[in-house]
C-alpha cells in the first residue's frame, strides 16, 4: 500500500467517525427538541387550565354573589351615581 | 495369483453413468441460478415488502394534537374552552389475570365505578376498551403511577363552559368526540373544530422517538370565535328570567337583548336551563332554545306594526278617535278588550292595548295585503339569519287566504306565530327611525345600516305612543326602569292546546330604551305563568325593566329620565374629568 492509499483510508475513516458522532449528535438534538416541545404542549395546556380557573373565579355569578354577599354591596342606582361628561 | 490392492480392487470400481454427475452439475447450478435471482429479486423489485417490515419495526405514525377553538364573548371572555383529558384504555389481553384485589380497588376508586363492573370490563373479549373518558388529569396521573400492566392514558380534550347554565343555550355542548351538538358549538363546527396532524417518526428499541422521518400532515387548530354576546348580561337577563318563572310558577321564560346600533345579539338567555359541563342532564326538553325555536301567537306585541302600516299610508295620525264599544263583531267570535274603552285615540289604542281599536284599525284604514307586507317587512314568516340551529320562520299565512275574521285577528297577534326573537328584532324598527336591523352573533361592534320599513316620522310617532305604555295610565307601568325612559308593548296570548285555546297563557314583553336616542331591545316570554296575574304587563314588564336598567348601565348609557341626584356633583368631579373619561358613573356610596 502506498502513502496516498493509506491517506485516503484514515479520511475514509475519519468520516465515518464523524457520521457517527454527527448521527448521534443530531438525535441528541432532536431529544432535546422533543422535550422542548413538549413542555410547551405542556405550558400551553397548563396557560389554558388557568385561564378557565381565572374565568371561573371572574364568572358572572361568582362576582354577584361575592360584591352582594361578602362585600355587602349593592347595585348601583341612578340617584347615587354621578354621570360625568368627557372634558373637552 | 497376483494380489490386488483394496484401492485397485475392480470390485470397488464404480461405473456411474456420465448423466448422474451431469445431472447434479446442473441442478447445483440451476439451484445457485435460482438463490441469485431471488437475492436480485429481494434488492431490486420485490424489496417492497421487506422494506415494509423494516420500517414498521423502525418507524411509527404520531398523531400531531389539534385543539378545538375557543368561544369568546364581545369582551374576550372564554365561554367555552377545550382543556386536556385523558381516557383510560384497557388492553385486555395485556391485563394479567392475576390482577391483586387492592390494585383492582385502586383504581375502580379513581375511575368512579364498582370493583365488580370494573372486573366485567377488564374479562370483555374486546381487545381494547374504554375503561372511563375524559378523566383528570391528577386521576390520570395517579393510574398511571398503580404502573398496571395493559392500563394505558390516551390524549384527548374536554370542554368547559364556565358560565354554565346562563350561556348554555348560546355555546351548546360538544360530546365525547368533542364534536359540537347544539348551539355555537354545533353551527360553528367547521370553523371551531381542530384537524389533528400525523408524522412519521424513527423509534428505537425502547419505543423512544429518535428521529423525525416526515410531517405527512400538518396540525390545524380550530379557530376561536367571538360572540356578540355580553356573559354579564347575558347572565342578568338570565337571573331575570329565572326569578320571574320561580316567582310566578311558569313553565319557562325566555328573553333577548338586541344592540339596535350594531344588530349584535347581545343576551339570549332561556329558563329552564341545563348544565353543559354534566353530561348526564344533556337530554330533554331543557335543552330547547325557546327564544329561536319555540313558536307563538304574538298577541298584542303586534299591533305596534299594524298601527306603523296605518299611519305610514296616511289614513291615521296618533291622535285620530275611534268609538272602541264592548266588542266588535267579524265573523262569528266577537272581539273584545280586557276592559271596555268608550272612545280611544290611536295612541291610546296602543296604551290600553285594545283588540277592538287594533282590529278595526285593520279593517277600516288597511287592505289584508298592506298588513301582509308589513309583518313580511319586519320579519315575520321568515327565519332569522343568523346561523343558529333550529330557528324556525313561523307562520304568517298569504294574505289572499285571509278572510275578514283572519284579518281582523292578525291586527292584535292571533292566526300569525313567530319566535320571540322575531319579535325582538321586529322592534329594531321604531329604535332605529324605521329601519330594520340586520343581526349577527358575532361581534362586530360597527354600526350597520338597514333597511328602511316605515319613515323616521312613524317611527317617532310609535316610539311615542310606545313609551305611554309605560307611563301611568298605561298597561305596563312596571316595565318603568330606573334612570331610563322606555317604551314598549305588553302581550297576553292564549296558548293553543291542540285546536283550542286552552286556560294557558304567555306573558309577553317587547320594548327599546333609552327611548330618547335607543340602544336596545329587548323582548321577554313568560310561558304559562300559574301564580296570580298572567298579563304581560304584571309578569313579563318587570323582566323587561330589570333587563333594561342593567343592561343600559353596563354600557355606559346615559340616563334620559330625570332623577333626583343623591350624589354630589362636585365631589371628585376634577380628578375624573382629568381623566376625560367618556360617560363615566361612579358610585360614591355602596
Amino acid at each position: 500500500m502506498n502513502r496516498a492509499t493509506l491517506t485516503l483510508l484514515a479520511l475514509l475513516l475519519i468520516c465515518a467517525l464523524s457520521l457517527v458522532a454527527a448521527q448521534q449528535r443530531a438525535r441528541k438534538l432532536f431529544v432535546l427538541i422533543e422535550r422542548a416541545q413538549l413542555q410547551e404542549y405542556q405550558l400551553t395546556q397548563d396557560g389554558l387550565r388557568l385561564e378557565y380557573e381565572q374565568r371561573n373565579l371572574s364568572k358572572s355569578a361568582r362576582v354577584r354573589d361575592v360584591a352582594r354577599n361578602q362585600l355587602r354591596m349593592v347595585p348601583i342606582s341612578p340617584e347615587r351615581t354621578l354621570y360625568l361628561k368627557e372634558a373637552k | 495369483m497376483r494380489p490386488v490392492g483394496f484401492s485397485t480392487s475392480p470390485n470397488l470400481v464404480l461405473r456411474l453413468p456420465m448423466w448422474r454427475s451431469r445431472l447434479m452439475l446442473f441442478l447445483l447450478f440451476f439451484v445457485f441460478t435460482l438463490l441469485l435471482i431471488r437475492a436480485f429479486w429481494i434488492q431490486g423489485p420485490g424489496n417492497a415488502f421487506y422494506e415494509a417490515k423494516a420500517i414498521r419495526g423502525t418507524q411509527r405514525e404520531l398523531e400531531l394534537p389539534a385543539s378545538r377553538g375557543k368561544i369568546l364573548d364581545r369582551n374576550g371572555q372564554v365561554i367555552a374552552t377545550s382543556l386536556e383529558a385523558k381516557s383510560v384504555i384497557a388492553y385486555n389481553d395485556t391485563v394479567p389475570d392475576d390482577l391483586s384485589a387492592e390494585k383492582v380497588s385502586k383504581l375502580a376508586g379513581l375511575l368512579q365505578m364498582s370493583e365488580s363492573d370494573l372486573r366485567k370490563k377488564l374479562k370483555e373479549e374486546r381487545k381494547q376498551i374504554f375503561l372511563k373518558r375524559q378523566v383528570d388529569p391528577e386521576v390520570a396521573q395517579q393510574i398511571k403511577k398503580l404502573e398496571i400492566p395493559g392500563i394505558g392514558l390516551n390524549n384527548e380534550y374536554r370542554r368547559f363552559y364556565p358560565e354554565g347554565e346562563a350561556m348554555a343555550h348560546v355555546v351548546g355542548f360538544t360530546n365525547v368526540e368533542d364534536r359540537g351538538q347544539e348551539g355555537m358549538e354545533l353551527s360553528r363546527e367547521k370553523d371551531l373544530a381542530g384537524h389533528p396532524g400525523q408524522r412519521r417518526v424513527v423509534v428505537d428499541r425502547l419505543g423512544r422517538v429518535v428521529e423525525d422521518v416526515a410531517i405527512e400532515q400538518f396540525p390545524q387548530n380550530g379557530k376561536d370565535l367571538q360572540l356578540s354576546i355580553d356573559s354579564k348580561i347575558q347572565y342578568l337577563a338570565y337571573n331575570a328570567v329565572k326569578s320571574a318563572v320561580e316567582q310566578h310558577h311558569a313553565k319557562a321564560g325566555g328573553a333577548v337583548v338586541l344592540d339596535t346600533q350594531t344588530g349584535e345579539i347581545l343576551a339570549l338567555a332561556n329558563y329552564p336551563s341545563y348544565n353543559p359541563n354534566d353530561r348526564r342532564g344533556l337530554i330533554g326538553e331543557q335543552l330547547r332554545n325557546r327564544v329561536l325555536t319555540d313558536m307563538f301567537e304574538p298577541g298584542s306585541t303586534i299591533k305596534p306594526f299594524t298601527v306603523s302600516a296605518a299611519l305610514e299610508k296616511g289614513a291615521i295620525t296618533p291622535n285620530t278617535s275611534m268609538a272602541i264599544g264592548a266588542s266588535y263583531l267579524v265573523g262569528k267570535k266577537p272581539i273584545t278588550d280586557t276592559h271596555p274603552n268608550g272612545t280611544l285615540t290611536i295612541a291610546q289604542v296602543i296604551q290600553k292595548s285594545s283588540n277592538i281599536g287594533a282590529a278595526k284599525i285593520a279593517m277600516n284604514y288597511l287592505s289584508p295585503e298592506e298588513m301582509w307586507d308589513m309583518y313580511t317587512a319586519v320579519g315575520f314568516g321568515q327565519a332569522p339569519k343568523i346561523g343558529f340551529p333550529g330557528s324556525v320562520a313561523g307562520t304568517l299565512h298569504p294574505y289572499k287566504n285571509w278572510v275578514p275574521s283572519d284579518q281582523a285577528r292578525v291586527a292584535f297577534g292571533y292566526g300569525l306565530s313567530g319566535s320571540l326573537f322575531q319579535v325582538a328584532r321586529a322592534y329594531t324598527i321604531f329604535a332605529r327611525d324605521g329601519e330594520l336591523v340586520p343581526l349577527t352573533i358575532e361581534r362586530s361592534p360597527e354600526f350597520k345600516p338597514g333597511t328602511r320599513i316605515i319613515s323616521a316620522k312613524t317611527a317617532l310617532e310609535m316610539r311615542q305612543m310606545l313609551e305611554t305604555v309605560t307611563l301611568p295610565g298605561g298597561t305596563a307601568v312596571k316595565a318603568q326602569a330606573d334612570g331610563y325612559r322606555v317604551g314598549g308593548k305588553t302581550g297576553t296570548a292564549h296558548k293553543l292546546v291542540g285546536k283550542t285555546y286552552g286556560n294557558r297563557y304567555l306573558a309577553y314583553f317587547a320594548g327599546i330604551a333609552p327611548i330618547s336616542a335607543p340602544r336596545i331591545s329587548v323582548a321577554v316570554m313568560i310561558d304559562e305563568p300559574t301564580g296570580g296575574s298572567h298579563y304581560g304587563g304584571d309578569v313579563a314588564a318587570p323582566v323587561f325593566s330589570a333587563i333594561v336598567s342593567e343592561t343600559l348601565r353596563t354600557l355606559n348609557v346615559l340616563p334620559d329620565s330625570s332623577v333626583k341626584q343623591a350624589v354630589s356633583e362636585g365631589v371628585g368631579s376634577t380628578e375624573i374629568h382629568a381623566a376625560s373619561a367618556p360617560a363615566q358613573h361612579v358610585t360614591l356610596k355602596r
